[in-house]
Parts: C-alpha cells; structure tokens; sequence
C-alpha cells in the first residue's frame, strides 16, 4: 500500500500548476497505486486558511478514503483547530516560512495541544522552519507526531536533518522535494532509519509520478521501501496496515499528551 | 564538488534503472578545465556514453570529429551567449547546441535562435516554476527542444506534449548530481500515447542530433 503524506490542490501564485484539480490526483494516484494522500489547499497554505481548509475536506468527503486533510493552521489568524477523530482529517499542516513564523514559536502552542500529528514545511537554514527547530519542538512535546516536510529541502542539510532529529522519535523525514534524490532516500533510511522516513510527493505542487518514483527506484530492500511508502504512515496514522511484516518497532507517539 | 555520494562510472546506475545510453559531459569541464574535460570526455570511448564537450566560444576548436551536440555554459564561462564570440562558434561548429536554463534566461536563448534560426537548441534544467516562460520561447523558436527532467509540476510534461509536441521534448536526468530515479518512474508513467513515450524517450533527442 501507497500512502502519500504530503499533497496538495489548488493554484499557486508563483508558477503555472497544469492539473491543480484534485481529480487529476486521483487518475495519477490510480496510476501508479497510491492509496490515499494527505493534502492541503493552496488557499490555505495561502491567504486563506478558512476557505481552503473547507475546500480540502469537501474533496476528502467526495472521494472518501483517497484523500486525508492536513487542515493548515495560521498562526497569526489563529485558524480554528479540528477535533481528534473528525473524519476525513489526518493532522494540521504548518508553514512557517509562507506565514512567517518560526516554527518554535508560542504562537503553535495550541497546535502541539489539539492531540493531532502535524506536518510542517522544514527548510534548512531558513529562520522560520530549520530542522533545528523541529529538534526543539519534539523536545518540548515529545508526543505529538511531527512529519519534516521535505527533510530540510536542501540536499546540503539532509544529513545534519536527520542527525538533529535522531534522540526524537516523534519526528519524521518526509521525503518530497525538488532536490531531494532516490540515492539520499537510502541514505536517509541508513541513517535514520527506514521507520522514520516517510514518502510524500508534494503534488499537484510537484508531479506525484516524479516524487514516488524516487522511493519506487531507490536503492532500498524492499523491506524498507515498504515502510517509506506507506507502512510508517499507516502505523502513524493508525490507519490499517498494509499486508507487510513490519520489524519489531516501538509503537506511535501517544496523541492528545498535552506537554 | 559539494557531493560525497556521486559514482565514479554512471553505467551501473544506468543498467539499475534501464537506460541504455546517456549524453554526458566531463566533471571537469564543468568544475575546471573545459578543454581538460573535454579531452578526458572524448577518451572514454565508451559508446553508452555519448561525449558532449563544452565549448567555450574563442578558446575550443571549431572541428570536432565524431561529436553530435556540444554545450554551453555561458554563466560559469562568464560570456556573451549571444555575443559575437559564439555566434561564430556555434555557425562554425554546425552542432546542436544544450544550454542549462540557470545559465542563461528565456529572453537570451530567443535572442540567440532569432540570430541563428538553423540553430538546434536543447535547454536543460528548464525546472517548474518556468513554464509559461519556457513556452513562450517553444513558441518563438521552433528549433527549441526541452529537457524534461526537471519539469516537476504536476501534469508539466504531459501540458508541453500538448503544446508542442513530444518530438520537442527529451528525457534526462541532470543525474548523478541531480536525481534520475523521478525522471526515470515517469518517463514509465506518462499519461500519454506509447509512440509519444518513445519520442520523448530516446527519438526526440535522435532526430535532433
């Protein structure tokens, strides 16, 4: 099973996205069988949390089961947070560098409380989401799962990624990305550990096919790759597994731990 | 350079992955010496590896035997892509011609096929924030051919085959500096039909050489 734990829908004003349409997701999930994938609306990564956080969950009610909904909290709007068990929602989606706020900051305070994992966008050496802070975070809540998006982004920072975040379990290694590579996917997996590395594409950002592709074609056991693309999420999400034997891991970090 | 994971020899990533054969330059050529780089490149005579050597406009020789297609870096060479220097080089040598699209700029690249309308040109690296500017030049300049490695945006190849064909669009990876393992899983997943794929794959880049 193929779970993808970083998507989108929605425009974005920088580029041209030629399919930012959730069906077109769906035909390209169908594709190369991905399951299911958690995505955020652009509008709510952007100006708009309310708007686009309900335009995700309508998709996610369309097409039950094929899309999870990252609901984007703004910090400075102090966007409504979901409840734990609402359907259709897999966690909260944070992007310090879009909303300008580091991610260590008191602002996410009721984030790290609502009892839901959160994924955040991670750019290495940026003031607002460095892996350093991810490091502080887990520190301070270290039982709310938190997903690094794209790992730091930067291949330059990928290793100094997963070394800052090794001592917190909670933290994942997501792995989409421009720069990212199926060779620093194995790398990743050998450093940290293939059960702390998670697939995600960043599509329709970027294209689904290009982003699974590189954990599709890594140089990973296939044991490994089972975990990446799909069992570690599952695991994390409490979702069903999916028909692998999984080693003998530690179970998710405990949700709703208000630290 | 700033890696510590590249292969001494790309042919065993390209046997893991399925490709037959690559287009490459020389490390050297681009990170040192270009004439270096392309003496070391031509040395190879290993027929998986197709030689493009570098050439830099008023310093490489205009006669080079067997090679098919050069490249350009008018950035990291530091000159005038469009300046007299190279459209001397580039009518002499009579060769398709591959430039990074971080090297130079849409505008530049339009200038340079307006001054040399027989010129075939392959942008690489052309990336997805630059659609739109991408396909205004494709528009423009019907000797454009675009390198889809880096076309990233979901449905980008798919949108540039509907424009202008998959007989301008050709397969690379930018590897072992940038990632093949994307490209190589969509160039398989292609929502488009197989004799396109095959274009797109290996013809596109044939015809153009």
């Amino acid at each position: 099973m193929i779970l993808d734990a970083h998507g989108h829908v929605g425009t974005w004003p920088d580029f041209l996205i030629p399919h930012p349409a959730a069906e077109h997701l769906l035909a390209a999930m169908d594709r190369i069988g991905v399951a299911a994938m958690g995505i955020s609306h652009l509008l709510a990564v952007g100006p708009d949390a309310v708007r686009g956080n309900a335009a995700a969950m309508e998709i996610a009610a369309r097409f039950s089961g094929r899309f999870g909904v990252w609901q984007v909290y703004n910090p400075h709007h102090r966007t409504q947070l979901p409840s734990v068990g609402t359907p259709g929602v897999w966690g909260v989606k944070l992007h310090p560098d879009v909303h300008q706020c580091r991610l260590d900051d008191p602002s996410y305070e009721p984030v790290w409380r609502c009892g839901l994992p959160v994924l955040a966008h991670g750019q290495t050496d940026s003031p607002w989401s460095d892996p350093a802070q991810f490091a502080a975070v887990a520190a301070r809540h270290p039982h709310v799962p938190l997903i690094m998006g794209h790992t730091g982004l930067w291949p330059y920072g990928f290793g100094r990624a997963a070394r800052l975040v090794a001592d917190h379990p909670s933290v994942f290694l997501e792995t989409c990305g421009s720069k990212m590579t199926g060779r620093w996917i194995a790398r990743l997996a050998a450093l940290a550990g293939a059960e702390r590395v998670l697939f995600g594409s960043d599509a329709c950002f970027l294209d689904l096919r290009t982003g699974y592709g590189r954990v599709a074609l890594a140089p990973l056991t296939d044991a490994d790759r089972a975990l990446i693309q799909g069992g570690n999420l599952a695991r994390l999400l409490g979702l069903p597994l999916p028909d692998l034997r999984l080693p003998d891991l530690p179970g998710p970090p405990e949700k709703g731990h208000p630290a | 350079m700033p890696f510590d994971d590249l292969p001494e020899d790309p042919t065993g990533e390209m046997d893991r992955l399925g490709i037959d054969r690559a287009f490459v330059t020389h490390t050297l050529s681009l990170y040192s010496d270009a004439a270096a780089g392309n003496e070391a490149l031509l040395a190879l005579d290993d027929p998986r590896l197709v030689p493009v050597p570098v050439v830099v406009p008023g310093e490489t020789g205009e006669e080079l035997p067997g090679v098919r297609m050069v490249r350009l870096c008018p950035e990291r060479h530091r000159f005038d892509l469009t300046g007299p220097a190279t459209l001397r080089s580039l009518s002499a040598l009579g060769l398709p011609a591959a430039v990074d699209l971080e090297e130079t700029s849409p505008a530049q690249l339009r200038h340079l096929a307006e001054r040399l309308p027989a010129q075939r040109l392959l942008v690489l690296n052309p990336g997805y924030r630059r659609l739109r500017a991408l396909a205004e030049l494709m528009d423009e300049a019907p000797n454009v051919w675009a390198e889809i490695g880096t076309v990233n945006t979901q449905g980008g190849v798919e949108w540039l085959s509907a424009r202008y064909g998959a007989g301008r669009l050709v397969f690379g990876t930018g590897a072992p500096v940038a990632d093949d393992c994307g490209p190589r899983f969509l160039l398989d997943h292609l929502d488009l039909p197989a004799e396109d794929v095959e274009r797109i794959a290996a013809g596109s880049l044939e015809a153009m050489v």
